[in-house]
Parts: structure tokens; C-alpha cells; sequence
């Protein structure tokens, strides 16, 4: 089951951008069950503003059908869904938005069939929190 | 013209697992051939021989992802399925970015890579099949007049004949000459296939 967070945004829910200036940041979706590996990506992302972490899949997907959403980082498995049925649901919605998928180390099956299914990248976790952060800065940037 | 036969490319320079490869795609009753180096295969790779290459990722010299991007720069669709006993995220992550059809990490069952191959055989064939579709789009419409691709543009783009006469400076008439032209020489029985052979040669490069 997913719980609802907001993370790191400011009190307007715009926040500014990673070297102070004042574009507007677009917002990074985190999907994953309330998991340590979800809270882990969610701290590794802490520096980051406009970090979500929706209530539901369907409000995932919804987000990233907006014009705001910078990526979508599917940080755990997702108890409702099938990981690959989600992110292809997330590709068709959004063909252009950057999807990374976080695996654990050395599943490169799991690695493949996320690929297969739209991820722009896999990356495993841990050792990877620093990959993951430049990914999605390159993403909302 | 005669089809050329599918045939499996498995490019891996380890000798037993080339020659158990060989066997087991035989034993499945598919055409094999077996390559020890990338260069090897690339001297004698035919891009117009549809079928599917297995293909090792290590190997000394061009490795196998070092093929892949050949290939790519080649403009060659064939689909490609990765082995390897040493496979790591990155490099299947690489793989996959890079259009790879699968990535197989040893030990495998041997259905498991029957079942790839069969299916990167059909999306193989598909493919062929889409390119032969469109190449004979081209062909028609290499055969239309200046004047007649004029009006086929116009009218695909969902202009009406009086609207297309206008924008050429020429009689209603002759437009409808034109696309009667254009419709024969396309052989579209509608403007709705007629955009659909826009549309399919558009997404093919």
C-alpha cells in the first residue's frame, strides 16, 4: 500500500531549483510500497524540492500525465500492480518523461524486463544513490 | 525473388558454447550459423538475410556490445539477443538502451533462449515485412509528377479540392485530375489509406 508523503517542497509547493535559482523545478514522482527501500530513495532524494510520493498508483499515473512531472522513479515494488505493467501504463501516458527504475544489486532480469518495458534506466540500489540523484537531476533540469 | 532463409548468427568465442548453441538451435530445427569473433561475423553478415544474432558480450577484441553499436551505425535491424556469464546491470542497461532484443545471463535453460529466438525471429519478420510495405510506398510515390505530390500533400493534409486549387493557382478541374492521378499511381482505394501510406513511411526512416 502506498502512503501519501510531500517531500522537500516549500510551503507553495513550487520550491526553487538545486542552485538557488528561481525556474520552475518540475516535480519528481516517486511510486514504490512504504518500504525501507522506497524511505531510502525518498532520503537519498532529500536535496531535491517537488519530491512526491503519491497515495496510489492511480494518482502516480496522474501526476505523470501532467506537464509538471521532471521523471518518475519506481523506487520499490508496487503491492497493487506488477512493477513492468505500471511503468508501460507510465511510458504510454508520457512517451518522452524519463522513468528510472530501482532494482536490487546484480537482478539483471529484472533489470532487462524493466527496459523491455520502458524504463529509460535501471539502477541498482545500493550502491547507487549518487547515480540515481545525477540521473534525476539531469531529468528536471 | 527468392526469400533468403532465417537464419540464428551466434557470434561467441568460447568453441563448446558456439557448438552446443549450433545443436540446440539444429535440434529445434532452426538454420544456424556460428561465428568465433565480431570481425568474423561482420565480414560475412549479409544485412539482407532476415533471422536473429545470439550474441556474447565479453570476448577479446570487439566485444559484443562493441558489435551492437557497428551494427547500429549500419543502420542493421537485426534483433539481437545478449548472452553472457558475467552480465551486470550497466551493461544490460547498455544493452538494452542500445535496442538489444534481450539479454540472457548464463546458465540459461535452453527453452528459455528457444523462446527468445522464436520471438525475435517473428518481430524480425514483422519488421521485414513493414519495410517491404513501405519501400513500395516509395516506389509509388517516386512514380507521381512534381505537380501530382503537390497535390497529394495538400490533400493528406485534409484540404478540400477548391482549397488545393488555390493554393496552386490552377482549376478545381485539374486538381481533381491531379488526385485521380495520385490515387491510381498509390493504388489507394481512399484518402484514408492514402494518409495511412504518409503516415507508415513518415515513422520509417
Amino acid at each position: 500500500m502506498l502512503r501519501a508523503a510531500m517531500v522537500a517542497s516549500d510551503e507553495n509547493g513550487n520550491g526553487a531549483s538545486m542552485d538557488g535559482g528561481t525556474a520552475r523545478v518540475r516535480t519528481i514522482i516517486v511510486a514504490g510500497q512504504s518500504s525501507q527501500r522506497t524511505r531510502k530513495v525518498l532520503h537519498a532524494l532529500r536535496g531535491f524540492t517537488n519530491v512526491i510520493w503519491p497515495t496510489s498508483l492511480e494518482s502516480a499515473l496522474a501526476q505523470t500525465r501532467s506537464n509538471d512531472a521532471g521523471c518518475l522513479v519506481i523506487a520499490d515494488d508496487l503491492s497493487e500492480e506488477p512493477i513492468d505493467e505500471f511503468l508501460q501504463e507510465a511510458r504510454e501516458l508520457r512517451r518522452s518523461l524519463p522513468i528510472f527504475v530501482i532494482t536490487d544489486p546484480d537482478d539483471v532480469a529484472e533489470a532487462v524486463s524493466a527496459m523491455r518495458h520502458g524504463a529509460t534506466k535501471v539502477i541498482e540500489i545500493p550502491p547507487s544513490y549518487a547515480a540515481l540523484c545525477d540521473e534525476v537531476m539531469r531529468a528536471v533540469q | 525473388m527468392k526469400e533468403l532463409p532465417q537464419t540464428v548468427f551466434v557470434v561467441d568465442d568460447d568453441d563448446a558454447v558456439r557448438n552446443s548453441l549450433k545443436l540446440l538451435l539444429k535440434s529445434a530445427g532452426l538454420h544456424a550459423e556460428v561465428f568465433g569473433s565480431a570481425p568474423e561475423f561482420m565480414s560475412k553478415y549479409d544485412a539482407a538475410q532476415p533471422g536473429v544474432l545470439v550474441l556474447d558480450v565479453r570476448m577479446p577484441g570487439m566485444s559484443g556490445l562493441e558489435l551492437q553499436h557497428e551494427l547500429n551505425l549500419r543502420g542493421a535491424a537485426i534483433p539481437v539477443i545478449f548472452i553472457t556469464g558475467h552480465g551486470d546491470i550497466p551493461m544490460a542497461v547498455e544493452a538494452m538502451q542500445h535496442g538489444a532484443f534481450d539479454f540472457l545471463q548464463k546458465p540459461f535453460r535452453d527453452q528459455d533462449l528457444l523462446d527468445r529466438v522464436q520471438r525475435a525471429l517473428t518481430r524480425d519478420t514483422e519488421y521485414r515485412a513493414k519495410l517491404r510495405h513501405t519501400d513500395r510506398i516509395r516506389e509509388r510515390l517516386a512514380s507521381l509528377s512534381p505537380r501530382e505530390r503537390e497535390v497529394l500533400e495538400l490533400v493528406t493534409q485534409g484540404k478540400a479540392n477548391k482549397m488545393v486549387a488555390g493554393d496552386l493557382g490552377v482549376s478545381q478541374r485539374t486538381v481533381e485530375i491531379h488526385r485521380a492521378h495520385v490515387m491510381q499511381k498509390m493504388e489507394a482505394g481512399s484518402l484514408a489509406e492514402l494518409v495511412r501510406m504518409m503516415m507508415a513511411i513518415a515513422r520509417q526512416p
